[in-house]
């Protein structure tokens, strides 16, 4: 008889390996296996088969359609199998778990062929068959019931339909069953699984939880979560309630620990995979929250076993040769003296007082003990000292002293430190990745090198303080970084003149990070940074001013400056407007000082703060006047457009009437300023007339503005001028300045408007 | 080369300067017949394996899986299947990399299409001292003989039959259905993979599995230590099997033991930090 059964067994995993090799015959083999794995069959052919049938229906090669067919066939011996009065474990677990591989074949068919009623009795009838075990069956037939329960809520909750006009490629779930199906009507359906839902997830409510069954059901709820979007909400907020370190305790066993952990750990992967799959969805955040709530918890919970890990991996570990190190040269030690010496090397205070060979001892922070514990610690302690014993500590701690001051004594130690290290060869560690091996550095505690006595003590590095650098390092140092600050905005492009806003008044300087806003912030850098700073550069009593006074061509803003002017002159066409935002800034600075310096120093007299803009000024202008051409409206606009004209300007100016080219470019200066700015009106007529006497080519042009403005110091034979000449301000050789020009004007003074509000004239004669 | 690396370690593991190689290829005679046990010197484990064998047909299919499959994982492979218990093996690492000749250079190796021989004829042209010094050529050769070559468990089709050429070696026996009921890791960070990996296939088998990691430093030694430990645990694993389809009330029920027995098991091995989780293929 056993032969017999052996040789049948043999026989069914021949048919088994020849499905395994050709899928396509599975439909045979099945229907040919069934009689004789039947109810009424011996326990081991019984086992088989039920273990054949639920690897045949979670077999991936087995076609889905064909699957499908069998499913329907197997019915009535799963249910026969399930009927038997004398259940045997292993054949149920089978069973439930092929129930489970066709439970989703079974509604495909029936969503195809509503009317084949018997087919889904039978399938009911199995379902509430496993249903009644789901509580009340041994361990490993409750664990294969979730699966089934869970894979029933899959089907019967409406998923995702990917591509309407593709029905085969359709997930099987309730969104493939018609509305008015006669059979399983989706709206019995659906409150059915939702019922299953809450059953399955009371696994996390109850008080006694088994991890067996928390961690099958956790392991299995991903699928849910990720593809029926309708109970996502409900299962999330029962995971994110749940606490497997709940039944945590301080007094734990080994079995205790196994079923924390494991709750634990299944849930942080579920949480995990879920946060990776959606960044950004609803539960994120309180996913993160809850992981990292548990990442704290966790070491107090294992904080046994993993001290535990730690000590057992000392002896046993064979690689880490800082530790394999240290504890070979404990060991002699022990032998010579309780007290061990001092390593070679400087040693740090701790060390020297470190008298215990125990490591941990050696390692313990007394600071981490209530103050209060410690006095009721130390006083019965010292009470009761060893005599001897102190007289002794004390004694090597002297030595180590002596030892220390006297180095020669170290010096055998060094020697025999370094034969050691020749000894040491690298270990290679197989199969061991870079990245382990960084986390493996990363684990170890981080005093570990600096505290332990018996190492070498490196002490904490602190890199030397550089020397100071000399004064022309810092004018070069200086220099590179105008260089660089410079270079950077020669680089940015300027704001396309269409994108250009004019927002008028609200306009903000260097708010937008291009080319004008690096203007803006350069010129302020020359002119605000070192404002005050360099002032007493005058003056003379003060000893810092006069120590700077010889390297006062060496100050930040006087190279900045320098740069920026240097920067003009190359193309003074285009960068008109920078210099004329410099000088602005400039001038507001220099009023900005001497108030500061008005207020401060009222009646001391003394210090004058140094006035930067006639010098930059005319600086400027001394680059760009031998390159004017005779038509050019360069100047004008520049002269306009500048806070303050003043004598030394207009010398530059009628300097160029020496050039008979340019004398109408000088005059026309000259006679814009006279009409535009009337501050500087005065000295424009003055230095008319200067031109007038003292410059030949100039005289007739100059008459002509004469007669206009000072008529009384040209000769009588001229006609005097009338009304109409005085009141005709545009002139036949005089023209307004452009339209453009003068919009720019107002653009550039929007922004000054802000910073003249105290009281300064809006535009001052010199 | 010097004597059989275990018998060093036995005398002392810690007194050796270099780490012990793993061990060589088993004679192909001892396989079949022989009893298993005294292979490397070790008997305790083995000794009543005959006998066993005897009394037990059912045997749970195991699956070993640690970063590269080539150490840890080889070495449990090799064990388990020797104790003749169907087990497949895999890497949970992107590539497979073995040590080089520093830190920064690792020998990599793409999963699923590099065999250990290729790497073995590879190292060998590279630098033979070096490799077999470090134990790199020797376990190579352990490998080599026990399957064709590295596989990446990211990629292995869960219940996809495995009759391919590539796919026997020691231990495919019994696990052609190409589904196994214990998967042993041997990191925690090959647990979380795995545990992650499943969740994300869904579970469309509906198959339980238990997915058990036992941490084992990377390295010869441990290795060897880890394969006897995960021997150890199978055989404890097997019992509970066995017990269970001996009793057909269902009071021992197995899945239910696991964690009781991986907590005993833990008492004898405390160096080997256990961690478990039912999940589902």
């Amino acid at each position: 008889m056993a032969l017999a059964l052996q040789e049948q067994l043999n026989q069914l995993e021949s048919a088994r390996q020849i499905v395994l090799k050709d899928p396509p015959l599975y439909p045979q083999i099945v229907s040919g296996i069934l009689p004789i794995i039947g109810a009424h069959a011996r326990l081991e052919l019984q086992r088989w088969g039920a273990e054949f049938l639920a690897e045949t229906f979670s077999s991936p090669v087995f076609a889905p359609k064909q699957k499908e067919e069998s499913a329907v066939g197997v019915l009535g011996t799963l249910k026969d199998l399930l009927d038997m009065p004398k259940e045997d474990a292993a054949v149920v677990k089978s069973v439930v778990q092929t129930a489970a591989s066709i439970y989703e074949l079974v509604f495909h068919y029936i969503v195809a062929n509503p009317h084949d009623v018997p087919v889904w009795n039978q399938m009911a009838s199995i379902k509430s068959s496993i249903l009644k075990r789901w509580d009340t069956g041994p361990a490993g037939v409750r664990i294969c019931c979730i699966k089934f329960v869970q894979k029933i809520i899959q089907v019967q909750t409406p998923g995702v339909i990917p591509d309407p006009r593709r029905p085969e490629h359709n997930e099987i779930s309730l969104a493939i069953v018609p509305r008015d199906h006669p059979m399983i009507p989706p709206s019995k359906l659906e409150p059915e699984a939702s019922g299953l839902l809450d059953r399955l997830l009371n696994v996390f409510q109850e008080d006694h939880s088994d991890a067996l069954f928390i961690t099958a059901t956790l392991n299995c709820l991903g699928t849910l979560l990720r593809t029926r979007q309708s109970i996502t909400n409900k299962i999330m907020s029962v995971i994110l309630n749940f606490n497997p370190l709940k039944q945590a305790n301080s007094p734990m066993n080994q079995k205790a620990k196994v079923h924390i952990k494991a709750m634990d750990r299944t849930t942080r992967s579920l949480l995990m995979n879920m946060l990776r799959r959606n960044e950004n969805g609803p539960f994120a955040s309180r996913i993160k929250a809850h992981v990292a709530r548990f990442d704290h918890q966790r070491p107090e919970i294992y904080e046994e076993s993993s001290r535990k890990r730690g000590h057992a991996a000392e002896p046993t570990d064979g690689l880490d040769n800082a530790k394999r190190r240290r504890l070979g040269a404990e060991i002699p030690n022990r032998e010579l003296s309780t007290i061990p010496p001092l390593p070679p090397g400087p040693a740090s205070l701790k060390q020297i007082f470190t008298l215990t060979t125990d490591q941990d001892l050696a390692n313990f922070d007394v600071m981490s003990l209530p103050p209060q514990l410690m006095v009721n610690i130390t006083l019965p302690v010292l009470a009761r000292v060893d005599h001897q014993a102190l007289i002794e500590a004390v004694n090597h701690v002297r030595a180590r002293f002596m030892s220390l001051t006297n180095p020669s004594t170290n010096s055998p130690q060094i020697g025999a430190l370094g034969d050691d290290e020749e000894d040491y060869e690298p270990d290679f560690e197989p199969s061991e990745d870079r990245e382990q091996i960084i986390n493996k550095a990363d684990a170890l505690p981080p005093e570990d090198s600096l505290e332990t006595p018996t190492e070498v003590a490196l002490g904490p590095f602190k890199l030397p303080q550089p020397p100071p650098m000399t004064a022309e390092e810092t004018h070069n140092i200086g220099k590179s970084v105008v260089a660089k600050v410079f270079d950077k905005m020669d680089r940015l492009e300027d704001t396309s003149v269409s994108r250009r806003q004019k927002p008028g008044l609200n306009r903000l300087a260097g708010s937008n990070y291009d080319k004008e806003a690096w203007v803006t912030v350069i010129t302020r850098l020359a002119t605000r940074t070192s404002a005050g700073s360099d002032e007493g550069a005058d003056g003379e009593e003060d000893s810092k001013a006069v120590a700077r006074k010889g390297s006062f061509e060496y100050s930040l803003s006087g190279m900045i400056r320098e740069r920026l002017a240097q920067h003009i002159r190359e193309d003074f066409r285009s960068r008109i407007n920078i210099a004329i935002a410099w000088l602005n800034e400039e001038w507001y600075n220099d009023q900005i000082q001497k108030q500061a310096t008005g207020n401060v120093q009222e009646g001391k007299g003394g210090l004058q703060p140094k006035q930067h803009y006639e010098r930059w000024m005319l600086r400027v202008l001394d680059g760009i006047i031998p390159y004017l051409d005779a038509k050019d409206k360069l100047l004008i606009r520049f002269l306009s457009e500048v806070p303050e004209v003043n004598e030394k300007v207009l010398e530059r100016v009628k300097g160029l009437a020496r050039d008979p080219e340019r004398v109408q470019l000088a005059v026309n200066t000259l006679l814009y300023l006279i009409m535009m700015k009337p501050p500087a009106r005065d000295i424009a007529i003055d230095a008319v007339e200067d031109l007038w006497r003292n410059y030949d080519d100039a005289k007739a042009p100059a008459a002509k503005v004469l007669a206009k403005w000072r008529p009384q110091v040209l000769p009588p034979p001229t006609k005097p001028s009338t009304p109409l000449n005085i009141n005709g301000v545009k002139s036949e050789e005089v023209k307004s300045p452009p339209p453009s020009t003068l919009a720019h004007t107002t653009s550039v003074g929007g922004e000054q408007m802000e910073h003249k509000q105290g009281g300064f004239p809006v535009a001052a004669a010199g | 080369m010097a004597a059989d690396p275990r018998l060093a370690r036995a005398m002392d593991p810690r007194r050796t300067a270099t780490p012990p190689q793993p061990p060589p290829p088993p004679p192909p005679a001892q396989s079949e017949q022989k009893p298993v046990g005294g292979y490397d010197g070790v008997e305790d484990v083995n000794l009543d394996s005959e006998t066993r064998r005897e009394r037990e047909d059912f045997k749970l299919k195991f699956c070993t899986v640690c970063a590269s499959n080539n150490n840890r994982s080889m070495e449990a492979h090799l064990r388990l299947s020797l104790a003749s218990y169907p087990v497949l093996s895999f890497g949970t690492g992107s590539l497979v990399r073995l040590p080089g000749p520093s830190i920064t250079q690792p020998n990599v190796y793409s999963f699923n299409n590099t065999s250990y021989e290729s790497m073995r004829q590879e190292l060998l042209a590279k630098d033979p001292r070096l490799y077999r010094a470090n134990g790199i050529l020797p376990m190579l050769e352990r490998n080599s003989s026990v399957k064709w070559g590295p596989e990446r468990w990211q990629d292995w089709p869960v219940g996809m039959p495995r009759l391919s050429e590539y796919q026997q070696g020691k231990g495919s026996k019994g696990a052609e259905g190409g589904v196994v009921d214990v998967v042993i890791t041997c990191e925690e960070r090959c647990w979380d993979a795995v545990v992650d990996n499943l969740i994300e296939r869904g579970s469309p088998l509906n198959r339980p599995v238990h997915v058990i990691n036992v941490d084992i430093k990377d390295n010869h030694e441990e290795a060897l230590v880890g394969g006897k430990a995960i021997l150890d645990l199978a055989d404890s694993l097997n019992e509970a099997a066995n017990e269970e389809r001996v009793d057909t009330e269902g009071n021992m029920s197995f899945d239910e033991r696991v964690p009781d027995i991986i907590a005993d098991w833990q008492e004898r091995w405390p160096h080997l930090p256990a961690l478990w989780t039912l999940a589902w293929f």
